[in-house]
């Protein structure tokens, strides 16, 4: 085939997508990361990594900070401009859903048959390609700004680069396998960025939670995958998904396993599936990792909460959800096992992690539990069938949501800048050591920085993060690591430029991410009618509330918790806001927060602005047409454009909920009750320093819990992280394989040592009296006739001569021959 | 014509000559002289055999030439192991050379 | 095909690399005269092994390139070798990895020329195992391979390198005494060792009236069945036949470890695909009773497989010492490919006595899965041990609490150690995912509850292998290195730098080999 026609032929294109990023990780990791030596307590290192004493790192060289820089851009960019053009080919489309932008190709062969890997742009598709690649592009951009002064910053631009292209990858894959290679490869990223200051311990042991928890889930769905092959043969979204021929198979024959539950094999396969959700997405029971994913850079966690990896697992249970309803019919309020156990589970998360927001400081913890909460949203809402509901949530938190951490991330930057700023007063004015200047001036929190947090609030400090890694030895052994007594020295208490507690006032120095910041913040509380989160969040709830009315228990459990799960969503977004912006400055360093002049303002601030704006317009594309006024202004012809264009990726289109006021009016009440308690406590009379939070005497005894996140964590650490690395060194290695193993084989060996030894004694009286006896007798004849050889060749001659005579004569004597001789 | 006996008579004595030669000489060159006598009492008795036993087969002629080339041969390789034990040992004395000595 | 005019290309590979041991052995005693004639040997290895390759016409599914000539008539053996598409990618696997063997070795001082001589000469015997259509040469070979590793681990290994010499040695000849037996027994009965007679003569053979030399023949069918199933279970290694691997791996010089985790253990599976699998379909399917408990060999097997997965995952986890830890994680991925192995044994034996079982289509999957397994983890298992070796040599500890924070000293190492380490992980995207979902995919449908329960292992291959990057590149940099060279050397990273592309290659575009291994393996099934 040659290039014009497959750039000509639109079927081909969608290859193209992941194609750039890919590209520019390539050529970022192999050709541009060029790093010169520098003593690390140079400047340039970085003041919060560790300084070893000076002892030679690697520094980005400017060039190739900037190549990289440049590289990744255009590689997104690419990708943003080709998702572009196909997103314009598949609106040109009429019955997107029928006809369908595909093309695969042979991976590999399976007997006489062969798996097929391609791509797929359905209406589902389309609309992650709208989002994905401009959150991508935001992301990119506003790392420019956010990284400039990391000495690895082509690192992290070819690992983002991986990330987007995984990402994308996932998005326009055609079958489950290549859906999963894009989501491991993501599971790989978000590893190895959330460890990118891996110096630290908190950063590589929330790197390794993360993988490990997820990979749980991971090989759970692995197994889920392999089932759906076994059963169908393929792995293609459009021959399962739009076969229905094969969905009543699935959902007829018996599951292979747990038979006694009777659920079908499209059910086990889903459960399989979903559980792979709720470790990608972070639902409970595998939540844990996602809070602690946040010692990554800031836009990481973008990455990682909008754009991409939890957006995949929902993604993914959008994509299989006929899959999942197989068997169900949830428009009868029938819903086949995996969606019970999707709205279940993510009903119960929506409230579960907003309980735990409200009682956060971080200013990204909260915002980390908030993703939570918001992906128990979207969980719940397919759980009860609301499958535009949910895609709708997912569009709209993505812009919302890397808005807001992108802005709180300029938070940090900010404060930051306003630290350093009030250090190099210090040194100035008290004379201090210059070290102190370079101190934490990095985005990284320090590793003190958990006892900051707790000395706040005056608890026990949480034990610390789940150390998954398995250490065998608990104790690091810090004998052998010199004591960092080349670290700067710190003046006073650590300062922690994360806790909202030494914020306040921000609005005065940092007004461009304060309104950002807060169009998001109450798109994500839902302030009705002009945000998106609200019409995304009132679809959910409408839907949620129609099912409520025909009688399905279901519906009204997710009904009920997501209501609580908003208004809550409310309260802790005013908090936050009122915490970070309103007031008075707390602490000096707020005072002095703000993110300078230059690429480092512009980069980090332009994405704001891009992202607020569709965090407020993008709602409107889902407006239900049947809502007063508004309905007939953005949905003329009786149906909302999404839920006409996305209801098109299912073999039969989704009805329309009727409209209803009542989820309505509770979604105002949620939405704006939230608020108000919220500018009641922190907005009406701001904190000033040194108050407590109006939360602990309010919650009682129920702050510590929530401030420990219900013990989750320790929890996990006693049951499975420490009995497993246990079971490790104790039982499968040392008792197994030492102990029984080994020490039956040496058992054996002892057993014919002493064999042996028996032998061997046998050997000395027995065979070796007749095996010695014989030599001896030999040797003795050999010295006696040894006189014969004389070594003197005639009378060896001698001895040939006489033997002849004699045997002559004997031969003449015995045969007669002499006789015969006449 | 000439019995046969003669003939055997005549090798006879040459070999016992040979046999004394190589069994009493001390000198290594007379002995190796001695046993070409030896072999030549052979031929008398094999050129012997064929003249009277069977003249019309070309064999015994044949055997001789054998003998003629052997006794060559080893004459020679004789001789350079002679040679070579007179350069190392400036002797060509047997009794000297008892190197198989048990 | 022939080489060289009239060579024979597939004997040319077996005695190829013995001459050149013999005339590295002979070269004067200059260690660079013998490094690079020896790369220069395993080079041309290479290029012949890669020519077999692709020259191996895979739209022909038989055996090809085949050599019949006299050898031991006496015993009803010949020379008999040719290669099928299996085979094809062992050599493959082989030729890929001698060179790089030889070029990490280049880091030994002691002794070169014998060192080089009996890498080159390991290479006969795989080549030889490999090639081997006759039972004879099959065996001949797979003990002559036997004999250069024990003297590379003794010879050249770490502190504890005689007790993992001899248990290595001990190990496998207790394995091969039975294997000797069984291969003395066939070859009596059936009056000759061709591998394709044996595999329909043999199966068949019902002795006297169901007795043979008086004894029942499910009993002489099954004694021979343990001994060849003893023998490649400690190859392998099938747990419990493993605890000869992490002393050997781990006492071994970097390149005795490289071929021991990325060829030799291939030749225990090898032995069950091309021996065990077609000789004993009735011993597969035949029921045994385990504290009452009624499984089929097969099934046991499959057991077996899944135990040496997660203990072998939980066993590597709890490791400090990385050499270790790596090795334990060859128990950990062999268990896939005997996974593999078991459901392609049971789907056999039925397709043999025609019972309807597996569906073809699975025991396809599974034994291609099990087949690129021992491709693929010959390449992760050979980088793996050389970036361990590569650590080692430059700090002289293989205790991992030393490490710490090494990335910041040798970003490129760092590089490259995760990157491998993903590859032994079995991150989609490089080549052991493939293998390692197809051996799940094949196995689901026939040992559920044991793939569910092989699951474990699989996180906990995420487990160990997280904790190795972790203590090795991870954390604050300990700074008793600080004066160290800890960056890969150039000569290593030559040498890791095929193995990175062939991961990523194969993981992205796995039908190049996949190809080749399904033709022969459908072919198997007769599908």
């Amino acid at each position: 085939m040659d290039w014009n026609s497959f750039i000509s032929n639109g079927n081909f294109l969608p290859w193209l997508i992941p194609v750039g990023p890919l590209l520019a990780f390539l050529i970022i990791t192999l050709l541009t990361n060029r790093s010169k030596w520098i003593p690390a307590t140079s400047e340039e290192y970085g003041g919060s990594h560790p300084d070893y004493g000076g002892m030679l790192v690697p520094v980005v060289t400017d060039t190739s900070r900037v190549v990289s820089v440049v590289v990744g851009l255009i590689g997104i960019l690419f990708a943003w401009i080709v998702s572009l053009i196909v997103v314009a080919h598949a609106f040109a489309i009429d019955h997107l859903g029928e006809n369908v932008i595909a093309s695969s190709g042979t991976w590999f062969d399976t007997g006489v048959t062969a798996f097929k890997m391609g791509i797929l742009v359905d209406p589902l598709t389309t609309i992650m390609l709208i989002m994905v690649p401009l959150a991508c592009t935001c992301i990119f951009i506003y790392s420019v700004g956010y990284m400039a002064h990391d000495p690895r910053q082509s690192r992290f631009f070819s690992l983002i680069a991986l990330f987007a292209g995984a990402m994308l990858t996932l998005v326009v894959a055609d079958n489950l396998l290549l859906l999963f290679v894009g989501w491991e490869v993501m599971g790989l990223c978000s590893y190895m960025l959330i460890g990118f200051w891996f110096e630290k311990e908190s950063a590589y042991k929330a790197a390794i939670k993360a993988f490990t928890t997820t990979r749980v889930a991971d090989v759970i769905m692995l197994l889920g995958i392999a089932y759906l092959y076994a059963s169908t043969g393929t792995l293609s979204f459009r021959d399962i998904l739009h076969n229905q021929a094969t969905l009543t198979a699935l959902a007829h024959s018996p599951a292979i396993l747990f038979g006694g539950l009777g659920w079908s094999a499209a059910s086990l396969i889903g459960i399989f599936l979903v559980v792979g959700t709720i470790g990608k997405s972070a639902q409970f029971p595998l939540h844990v990792w996602l809070p602690d994913a946040m010692e990554g850079p800031t836009p990481v966690s973008a990455m990682i909460h909008a754009a991409a990896m939890v957006s995949a697992g929902v993604y993914m249970i959008i994509r299989m959800y006929p899959l999942l309803s197989a068997g169900g019919d949830p428009g009868a309020g029938i819903l086949s096992p995996p969606m019970v156990l999707m709205s279940v589970v993510g009903a119960f998360t929506a409230l579960f992690a907003a309980t735990i927001a409200v009682a956060q400081n971080d200013i990204k913890k909260v915002l980390a539990y908030s993703t939570i909460s918001q992906l128990g949203f979207m969980v719940s809402a397919l759980g009860i069938g609301a499958y535009i509901a949910a895609a709708f949530h997912l569009i709209t938190h993505a812009f919302f949501k890397a808005l807001l951490f992108m802005a709180s991330g300029s938070v940090i930057h900010g404060m930051e800048h306003g630290e350093h700023h009030v250090h190099e007063h210090h040194a100035h004015a008290h004379g201090h050591d210059e070290l102190a200047a370079a101190h934490d001036q990095h985005p990284a929190m320090s590793e003190a920085h958990v006892e900051a947090v707790e000395a706040v609030t005056g608890e026990e400090p949480a034990a610390a993060i789940g150390d998954e890694s398995g250490e065998g030895h608990p104790a690091e052994p810090t004998a052998h690591v010199e004591p960092h007594a080349e670290q700067p020295t710190k003046v006073g208490p650590v300062f922690d430029p994360q806790d909202m507690f030494n914020m306040g006032g921000l609005r005065k120095t940092m007004p461009v991410t304060f309104y950002t910041f807060l169009l998001g913040g109450l798109s994500l509380a839902g302030f009705p009618l002009i945000t998106a989160g609200f019409w995304s969040k009132d679809e959910i709830l409408g839907d949620a509330w129609h099912g409520t009315l025909l009688g399905f228990g279901a519906s009204a459990l997710v009904f009920i918790f997501l209501a609580v799960a908003a208004f809550l969503t409310a309260f802790y977004t005013m908090r936050q806001i009122g915490l970070t912006f309103w007031g008075d400055a707390r602490t000096e360093e707020a005072k002095h927060a703000s993110l300078g002049k230059g690429i480092v303002a512009v980069t980090m601030t332009l994405p704001l602005i891009i992202l607020a704006f569709f965090a407020v317009v993008a709602g409107f594309v889902g407006v239900s047409p049947q809502f007063p006024i508004l309905g007939s202004i953005f949905s003329s012809g009786g149906f909302s454009p999404f839920e006409h264009f996305v209801g098109a990726t299912l073999l039969t289109e989704p009805e329309a909920v009727p409209f209803n006021v009542f989820p309505v009016l509770v979604s105002f009440a949620v939405s704006l009750g939230g608020l108000y308690a919220g500018y009641l406590l922190y907005w009406r009379k701001p904190l000033v320093a040194g108050e407590v939070d109006p939360m602990v005497n309010m919650l009682g005894p129920v702050y510590p819990i929530l401030k420990n996140k219900y013990y989750v964590d320790e929890l996990y650490i006693r049951v499975f992280v420490k009995p497993s690395q246990w079971f490790a060194a104790n039982v499968a290695y040392q008792f197994i394989d030492k102990g029984i193993i080994d020490g039956f084989l040496s058992l054996i060996a002892r057993v014919f040592t002493w064999i042996g030894d028996l032998l061997k004694n046998l050997n000395l009286w027995l065979i070796d009296g007749v095996g010695d006896g014989v030599p001896e007798a030999i040797g003795k004849f050999g010295g006696w006739i040894r006189w014969l050889q004389s070594g003197e060749i005639q009378q060896y001659m001698l001895y040939v001569a006489i033997a002849a005579l004699v045997i002559g004569i004997i031969f003449a004597l015995t045969t007669g021959v002499l006789h015969a001789a006449p | 014509m000439v019995p046969l006996y003669m003939y055997l008579l005549v090798a006879a004595g040459m070999f016992c000559i040979g046999v004394y030669g190589v069994l009493a000489r001390r000198n290594a060159v007379a002995i190796l002289m001695s046993v070409e006598l030896m072999l030549s009492a052979v031929n008398i008795n094999l050129i012997a055999f064929w003249r009277y036993g069977a003249p019309t087969l070309i064999a015994g002629q044949v055997f001789a030439a054998f003998v003629f080339v052997i006794a060559a041969a080893e004459a020679s390789v004789g001789l350079a192991i002679i040679i070579s034990i007179y350069r190392t040992r400036r002797s060509v004395t047997v009794e000297d050379v008892n190197l198989l000595k048990g | 095909m022939t080489i060289f005019g009239t060579i024979d290309v597939l004997s040319f590979l077996v005695f190829a690399p013995a001459i050149g041991a013999l005339i590295v052995l002979l070269l004067p005693q200059n260690k660079w005269l013998a490094r690079w004639v020896a790369l220069a040997f395993a080079a041309i290895l290479c290029g012949v092994s890669v020519a077999v390759f692709f020259a191996y016409n895979h739209a022909v599914p038989d055996y090809q390139f085949v050599i019949q000539t006299k050898w031991f008539d006496l015993l009803g053996s010949s020379w008999h070798i040719g290669i099928d598409g299996i085979s094809a990618t062992m050599i493959l696997l082989t030729g890929l990895l001698t060179p790089l063997a030889v070029l990490v070795s280049f880091e030994v001082e002691d002794r070169v020329n014998a060192h080089m001589a009996l890498i080159l000469f390991f290479a006969t015997g795989l080549f030889g195992v490999f090639v081997a259509m006759d039972l004879m040469v099959f065996f001949l070979f797979y003990e002559l391979s036997l004999v250069p590793m024990y003297f590379i681990i003794d010879q050249w290994g770490g502190p504890n390198r005689k007790y993992a010499s001899t248990k290595f040695f001990i190990y496998s000849m207790g394995g091969s005494l039975g294997m000797l037996l069984a291969t003395q027994l066939i070859g009596f009965t059936a009056h000759t060792f061709d591998i394709q007679q044996l595999t329909t003569i043999w199966p068949a053979f019902n002795g006297a009236n169901g007795t043979f030399l008086g004894i029942p023949i499910e009993t002489v069918k099954g004694l021979a069945f343990a001994g060849f199933f003893v023998a490649f279970c400690i190859k392998v290694p099938v747990w419990p036949f493993h605890t000869w691997l992490p002393d050997a791996h781990s006492e071994a010089p970097t390149a005795g470890s490289m071929l021991l985790a990325g060829v030799m253990l291939k030749l225990g599976a090898y032995g069950f695909l091309r021996l065990v699998i077609p000789l004993f379909p009735d011993v597969w399917i035949s029921q045994i009773s385990i504290f009452g408990l009624s499984i089929s060999v097969a099934g046991l097997f499959a057991v077996l497989a899944v135990l040496g997965i997660v203990l072998g995952a939980f066993a590597a986890f709890g490791q400090t010492d990385i050499k270790r830890l790596v090795a334990y994680s060859s128990v950990n991925h062999m268990g896939f490919v005997a996974l593999g192995l078991a459901v392609a044994a049971l789907a056999y034996a039925q397709s043999y006595f025609k019972v309807a079982g597996i569906d073809p289509q699975t025991a396809i999957l599974a034994m291609n899965g099990a087949v690129f397994q021992m491709f693929n983890h010959g390449l992760s298992s050979a980088g793996m041990f050389l970036l361990a070796g590569a650590v080692y040599h430059k700090t002289h500890t293989r205790d991992m609490t030393q490490y710490g924070g090494f990335w910041v000293k040798a970003p490129i190492y760092g590089g490259i150690f995760i990157f491998t380490s993903m590859a032994s992980l079995g991150l989609p995207g490089l080549n052991g995912f493939v293998s390692e979902f197809l051996v799940v995919r094949g196995a689901w449908p026939v040992f559920t509850v044991l793939t569910l329960i092989a699951m474990i292992g699989l996180l906990f291959t995420g487990g160990y292998i997280l904790k190795g990057i972790r203590a090795v590149l991870h954390g604050p940099f300990n700074m008793h290195w600080r004066d160290y060279h800890l960056e890969i050397d150039l000569r290593e990273f030559v040498a890791i730098a095929p193995l990175m592309v062939l991961m990523l290659v194969t993981g992205l575009a796995p039908n190049w080999i996949l190809s080749v291994i399904n033709a022969s393996v459908t072919r198997i099934f007769g599908g």
